[in-house]
């Protein structure tokens, strides 16, 4: 059916195609080429066909104009027309008819008659027609006629006017109207049919037949590879020779060319540039010496030796006064040549002592060295540095006479003297050093040096009077040293341990050139740079002579005492306080450290007469009381200590005495009735000593007081002294320990009310409230107290200690940026980094803990603990610990502070506290662990 | 099953059918009705006539009595398939090197089928060479 419905439409299957009909020719059909081997696809044996990129329409016309067969009217060419024959197709014309004898003899006679015609009045016609022309050119005329006479003009006009002509410009309206929209007319299909079928490739190609219809490019890489395919048909022809023998070996052949210095184009270019330069500048200035040795290095970099030999060659001839040149030449040559060439050298200029210390130089043995230098030395006398070269080469015997000689030609080189005086001995070398003197007058090495001579001979008078004398003469002969110049002399010769020569020194120009009010001010700061640079002798003098200046600075000796301490002999020690003491007796600090000293190194009656003597001169002073009823109490002599206090109480009647008074009855004396009396007392004079009341608290608690009579108390001392935390803190834990956990809480909370920035009291609070298992109410009182004051690292290090595991570092973190220096943050972060086993992280952070803050004892304790859990060899580095700890001695800490402040502990030392804590430590850390286990 | 499909008996008529087409794509085969390859395309081309017909409209050529193009498109083979659409050539990239036609019986219908209608929508988007579903390349190598 569809074929019975289609068949109308498709009417071509039934047609007759008209004829002549070249098939693909009517719709323009392409070919293609994709097998040349078989044959073209280009119709070229049908005419107009050939082009097949002409297309349909430029097809058909082709073949129109072409075909002279046809029999159309389109044949009318112009060329066969003529004016008398007509067109060959005109009724005369037969194209069928031959051309005979007769036509030609007719044509013949007809040339004959149109020559006779040409020939009659031919003068009228040429006439005739060079009169038409004329009238053509007046009435047509053409421009370049038109302007001819004005180009005549024009041979007048001189360059100058032709410079200056004017230039157009463009005077035309283009572009001042408005503008047009560019007009887009869409491209005609045909167009780009016929574009792509013009740049059409063809996926195959013909092998080695060029394809002219395809675009051909230069293919970069298709060269590349062959010219690799060349070099590598060459080397294998070289390799394998016909003959079966290799005459190049590929491997030697390749290190060949690795071994070749490959000096690039542009290498090469430079040097020849470089070349042609220099040498325009020699032969321009040809005694230039610079100019030569550059030739000369250039020809070297290049790689010719030759050619730079000769280039130098021919300098030396050109300047041959310059040793730069000399030397350059030398350095080109062989070392033999060399020598050759340094002797011309030194004939020409004898008095370069360059060339002869490079001469002396290229000499391998001594002997011949020596001999070099001593020549030159005839002919220089005067070289320090050849003087200097010879006497390094010499024995000492002929050294000194060397220098003899030397100093003699040339008398003002201090380094020549000096080195002279060295040789001899004392009593030369005091002669050489005042000849030396005479002959340099304003060095001040020379006097130095002759100080630290009779030094090292003992006679510290003379130093004195030499340094006197040498200050006198240089300021005589304006030769300016400033204080500070003298310092660093002082400074050098206690380095080589002349310290009598820097005292004096010291002693002699410490007050050069410093106002009156500036001296102690300007001093200290000089002792302390000294100390701070190591010379510890030098700061030693500086202070002497301030004290010798200023007897009764009172800092000053403290000073003084702390260098002694650090760095003298306990003697020394000893001697500066004594003389400190009796300077400034009313210092009481210098007093008890010189007790002190005493009682450390077990002299206690020597110490007790120290204190003796200070409250001669200090009776008023709490602090020497103390002092002296803490010795009393430490040597057990009870009595004795309770004299002490009670003339103390009534000489210097302060808390402090009352308070230890108290404190004696309870460690001592186990004595709770006269210390409750002490108390009542002490509390009539001081209600509002803290102290006092909390010992009243424990007391009562100790004597087992009923609960309303302590609670009593409490609250007298927190109504007596509300600012204080630690009162507020015991009540509530008194409280707490009698379970009244409500009143405990009650207490705190009215505490945080009256100091709500006190961080004691948060923290307790936060701790009681952890106590009570309430972690949510002690979280938010935490933060709450993070806020009132951000800087505290107690409430960090707890924020931390409560936080989760995970998140304890991101803690840690934001603690530091808060407060980065906090004992108590450090000691917990430590602390994590040990839970977490990171030991040596840990190990870094609790050395950083103490080496900061040495007297927090906490820290002391947590790191001794974490040796003693962790270390390999625990025991010694545990010991080292407790030694610095011991150094160290803290005092602050809350672990610390517990133990310490315990009744009974009072009189343990460091060593025991640390042991201790580290105990409690441990003991809780087993707990935690136990907890966290349990959970 | 060449009887099923419409043959073109000259030049004129071939040009015609491929000129006068103006919505649909034109397959020819051009060889012989004889040849046994041409009878296993024809029976393809044949059974798929039907289903193809809204894009493709198929013929056949005998290339000894229409000559005219053997030259023009290198019939050499024994049966060629080509493909055009409004008066363009249109090539399709089979994989085998020769993008200008199937120079071979493609005998599986499917295959048939998507090329033709890979041809007929890369024509109407004006494309003159379209990309073969399948490579043919491995199976049919000269």
């Amino acid at each position: 059916m569809a074929n019975i419905l289609q068949k109308d439409k498709r009417f071509f299957l039934y047609q007759e195609p008209p004829p002549g009909y070249i098939a693909g020719f009517g719709r323009g059909a392409v070919g293609f080429t994709t097998r040349l081997d078989i044959g073209s696809a280009r119709n070229s044996d049908i005419p107009g066909f050939e082009d097949k990129k002409g297309g349909g329409g430029g097809g058909r016309e082709d073949r129109n104009s072409g075909n002279d067969d046809d029999d159309d009217q389109s044949v009318y060419g112009g060329s066969k027309f003529d004016e008398f024959e007509g067109n060959a197709s005109d009724k005369f014309y037969d194209s069928n008819k031959s051309y005979d004898q007769d036509d030609k003899e007719a044509d013949e006679i007809w040339d004959a008659i149109d020559s006779k015609m040409d020939s009659r009045r031919k003068k009228r016609k040429d006439e005739k027609e060079k009169q038409r022309q004329q009238e053509q050119k007046s009435s047509r005329p053409i421009i370049q006629q038109q302007l001819s006479d004005l180009k005549q003009d024009l041979s007048t006009i001189t360059d100058d006017q032709w410079s200056s002509l004017p230039d157009a410009g463009n005077i035309s309206r283009s572009g001042t109207g408005k503008k047009r929209y560019d007009i887009y007319t869409p491209v005609p299909d045909s167009l780009l049919e016929r574009a792509k079928a013009e740049n059409e490739t063809y996926s195959i190609l013909p092998t080695g037949v060029d394809n002219s219809s395809g675009t051909t490019t230069t293919d970069l890489t298709q060269v590349g590879s062959a010219r690799k395919t060349v070099l590598d048909l060459k080397l294998h022809q070289v390799s394998d020779s016909v003959s079966g023998k290799t005459c190049v070996d590929p491997k030697g052949y390749l290190t060949d060319l690795r071994s070749k210095r490959i000096a690039s184009d542009t290498e090469i270019g430079d040097i020849k540039k470089a070349r042609l330069l220099f040498k325009s500048a020699t032969t321009s200035n040809p005694k230039h010496a610079p100019g030569w040795i550059a030739a000369a290095k250039l020809e070297v970099l290049a790689g010719k030796m030759a050619d730079a030999r000769r280039m130098i060659a021919q300098a030396c001839k050109e300047c041959p006064e310059n040793e730069e040149v000399w030397i350059e030449n030398a350095n080109l040559q062989t070392p033999d040549n060399a020598k050759i060439v340094l002797a011309q050298a030194v004939s020409i200029i004898p008095h370069s002592v360059k060339i002869w210390l490079y001469a002396a130089n290229l000499e391998k043995q001594l002997k011949m060295k020596k001999r070099v230098l001593r020549r030159a030395l005839e002919f220089i006398p005067t070289s320090v540095k050849l003087w200097k070269e010879a006497v390094e080469l010499e024995e000492p015997e002929d050294a000194r006479i060397l220098l003899g000689r030397a100093v003699e030609c040339v008398p003002d080189n201090v380094d020549l003297w000096l080195a002279l005086a060295n040789l001899e001995t004392y009593e030369k070398a005091r002669e050489v050093l005042n000849k030396a003197r005479q002959a340099i007058p304003s060095s001040p090495e020379i006097w130095i040096s002759a100080a630290q001579l009779e030094e090292s001979k003992g006679k510290n008078d003379n130093v004195n009077k030499i340094i006197k004398k040498a200050i006198k003469s240089l300021s005589s002969n304006i030769m300016v040293m400033n204080r500070e110049k003298w310092i660093e002399e002082a400074e050098k010769s206690e380095k080589n341990q002349y310290y009598a020569t820097c005292q004096a020194i010291i002693f002699e120009t410490i007050g050069m050139g410093i106002e009156e009010e500036e001296r102690k001010r300007i001093w200290v700061l000089d002792a302390e740079e000294c100390l701070s640079r190591g010379s510890i002798k030098t700061a030693n003098a500086i202070y002497a002579h301030i004290l010798y200046v200023f007897p009764n600075k009172k800092s000053v000796w403290l000073k003084v005492a702390q260098l002694e301490k650090a760095h003298g002999t306990k003697e020394s020690l000893d001697q500066t306080l004594e003389k400190a003491t009796k300077s400034c007796p009313q210092f009481e600090n210098l007093w008890l450290m010189y007790a002190k000293e005493k009682w450390i190194s077990g002299d206690v009656i020597k110490a007790r007469e120290i204190l003796a003597k200070a409250f001669q001169s200090n009776p008023g002073s709490e602090n020497i009381w103390v002092a002296a009823a803490k010795i009393e109490s430490e040597m057990n002599d009870l009595k004795a200590a309770r004299t002490l206090l009670k003339k103390a109480r009534v000489v210097a009647d302060t808390e402090r005495i009352w308070m230890k008074s108290a404190l004696l009855e309870r460690e001592l004396g186990k004595d709770s009735e006269s210390e409750g009396t002490l108390i009542q007392d002490a509390l009539v004079k001081y209600p509002s000593s803290f102290k006092l009341w909390l010992m009243k608290a424990q007391l009562e608690e100790r004597l087992k007081k009923d609960i309303e009579t302590i609670r009593q108390t409490y609250k007298n001392a927190t109504v007596k002294c509300p600012k204080n935390s630690s009162v507020w803190i015991e009540a509530s834990r008194f409280e707490a320990r009698n379970q009244n956990f409500n009143r405990a809480r009650a207490l705190l909370e009215q505490a945080k009310l009256k100091n709500p920035t006190d961080e004691d009291i948060i923290l307790e609070l936060v701790r009681f409230e952890a106590s009570l298992d309430n972690k949510k109410q002690a979280l938010t009182i935490l933060s709450a107290g993070l806020q009132l004051c951000p800087k505290s690292g107690k409430l960090w290090a707890e924020l931390i200690a409560m936080e989760p595991r995970h998140s304890q570092k991101n803690k840690c973190v934001d603690a530091l940026n808060r407060c980065n220096n906090d004992p108590y943050v450090f000691t917990q972060v430590s602390k994590i980094f040990w839970f977490d086993s990171k030991l040596d992280k840990a190990k870094q952070w609790f050395q950083r803990v103490t080496t900061t803050f040495p007297s927090f004892g906490d820290g002391w304790a947590y790191y001794y603990t974490f040796v003693l859990k962790t270390s390999q060899n625990s025991d010694a580095e545990a010991k080292e610990i407790l030694n610095k700890c011991i150094e160290a001695e803290p005092n602050l800490g809350e672990q610390w502070i517990k133990v310490s402040k315990q009744i009974y502990n009072s009189h343990l030392k460091t060593e025991q506290i640390l042991k201790q804590v580290s105990l409690n430590i441990s003991k809780s850390i087993l707990i935690q662990q136990h907890q966290q286990l349990k959970k | 099953m060449s009887y099923l499909l419409t043959h073109l008996p000259n030049g004129w008529a071939v040009d015609q059918a491929i000129v006068t087409e103006e919505d649909r794509v034109v397959v020819i085969r051009f060889g012989h009705d004889y040849d046994p390859d041409c009878m296993r395309q024809d029976e393809v081309l044949a059974s798929i006539a039907e289903k193809v017909k809204n894009m493709a409209v198929i013929y056949v050529v005998d290339i000894t009595d229409v000559p005219d193009f053997n030259k023009m498109y290198e019939l050499y083979d024994n049966c060629t398939t080509m493909f055009f659409y409004r008066n363009k050539h249109i090539m399709i990239d089979l994989g085998t090197g020769n993008n200008n036609k199937i120079n071979w019986p493609l005998t599986s219908k499917q295959d048939m089928i998507d090329i033709i209608e890979t041809v007929y929508r890369g024509a109407r988007k004006g494309k003159g060479l379209v990309n073969s579903p399948r490579d043919f390349s491995t199976k049919y190598k000269y």
